[in-house]
């Protein structure tokens, strides 16, 4: 799992975390109130369940397992380059992607339960298009062309990128 | 797929059919006006796509695909089965309590059915912070 993935995931799981606390929260309040201030935190806890958790877990997870980017072959045509990361699109892209997505996700869940008390409305904008950039650079970032079927050099450029199938990897480890 | 990852998967699978059966009931709702219920499922049907289904299916998936712990790290290489058993019941205990008492209390809101909707917000919360736990030191670089 590469190391953007890692972040993306682990992120993701802080999201759903506190998108559970947060909604533990809002059902508590119905029985026994907690104060007006709960209730306004209705937005974040979709903010942060829908953006912040799943549709992050699935660009970090899309970005680790969909195929890779057609391998250029080496010179000699015997051996592909082994260009890591980059099989996979631009990683300052996909960094830049995430910078984005959790700005605006934080965005979001910080300004939604204050739209009560102030006018939010040009920062919410401002999360809205930080989210629709991100979704433009994870699309854009080679994802777009990635979603493709797997022909020979498809099969070689995952070789590269994972010498051993996941197959193999299970059985070595069921076996251990 | 190990058993755990499957007991995930086929349970969002029962919540996928019963989410779109519900909403298929909802809209015949509007229809021929079946039922008072009917208007008072909404949120719980959306709760149970994206919870039921949609989170529990990646749980499912993340158990099952994410790299094991090394043979050092610890016996079980998905983490220990009791948490993750535990993170299931109370998932789905959670779901379902839910499923089942909303729709009471927004017909009628009374003290026990909001005590039983708080409880299921708690198990959930303490299902997805369980699920943190186990899945915290599994997300790294397959070849270490």
């Amino acid at each position: 799992m590469p190391k953007t993935t890692r972040l993306y995931v682990k992120m993701s799981i802080v999201y759903l975390c506190l998108g559970a606390v947060i909604g533990a929260l809002l059902l508590i309040n119905r029985w026994t109130p907690l104060g007006p201030a709960v209730a306004a935190l209705k937005g974040s806890h979709v903010a942060l369940l829908v953006v912040g958790w799943l549709t992050q877990l699935i660009f970090g997870v899309a970005w680790w397992l969909f195929p890779a980017l057609k391998i250029r072959l080496h010179p000699a045509g015997l051996h592909p380059h082994r260009r890591g990361q980059t099989q996979r699109g631009s990683e300052t892209l996909f960094w830049f992607t995430f910078a984005c997505l959790n700005a605006g996700v934080v965005l979001h869940a910080v300004l939604s339960p204050l739209r009560v008390v102030f006018q939010t409305g040009p920062l919410e904008v401002l999360a809205d298009l930080l989210l629709v950039a991100a979704a433009i650079t994870f699309v854009g970032n080679g994802m777009w062309v990635r979603v493709r079927e797997l022909g020979k050099a498809g099969q070689r450029a995952d070789a590269d990128v994972n010498p051993r199938s996941a197959a193999e990897r299970g059985a070595a480890w069921e076996e251990r | 797929m190990p058993p755990l990852a499957r007991t995930f998967v086929k349970a969002s699978f029962i919540y996928l059919i019963a989410a779109f059966l519900l909403g298929a009931l909802i809209m015949l709702d509007r229809w021929l006006d079946l039922g008072r219920w009917f208007r008072t499922v909404y949120l719980s049907q959306l709760h149970l796509l994206l919870v039921g289904w949609i989170t529990q299916l990646a749980l499912g998936v993340a158990y099952w695909m994410f790299p094991r712990f090394l043979k050092e790290q610890g016996p079980r290489p998905r983490g220990s089965n009791r948490l993750t058993w535990a993170v299931i019941l109370s998932l789905n205990a959670g779901v379902l309590l839910r499923f089942f008492c909303e729709p009471f209390y927004l017909m009628g809101p009374q003290a026990w059915l909001a005590a039983l909707l708080a409880l299921s917000g708690v198990l959930q919360a303490a299902a997805m912070l369980g699920f943190g736990w186990l899945m915290w030191g599994r997300i790294r670089a397959m070849e270490p």
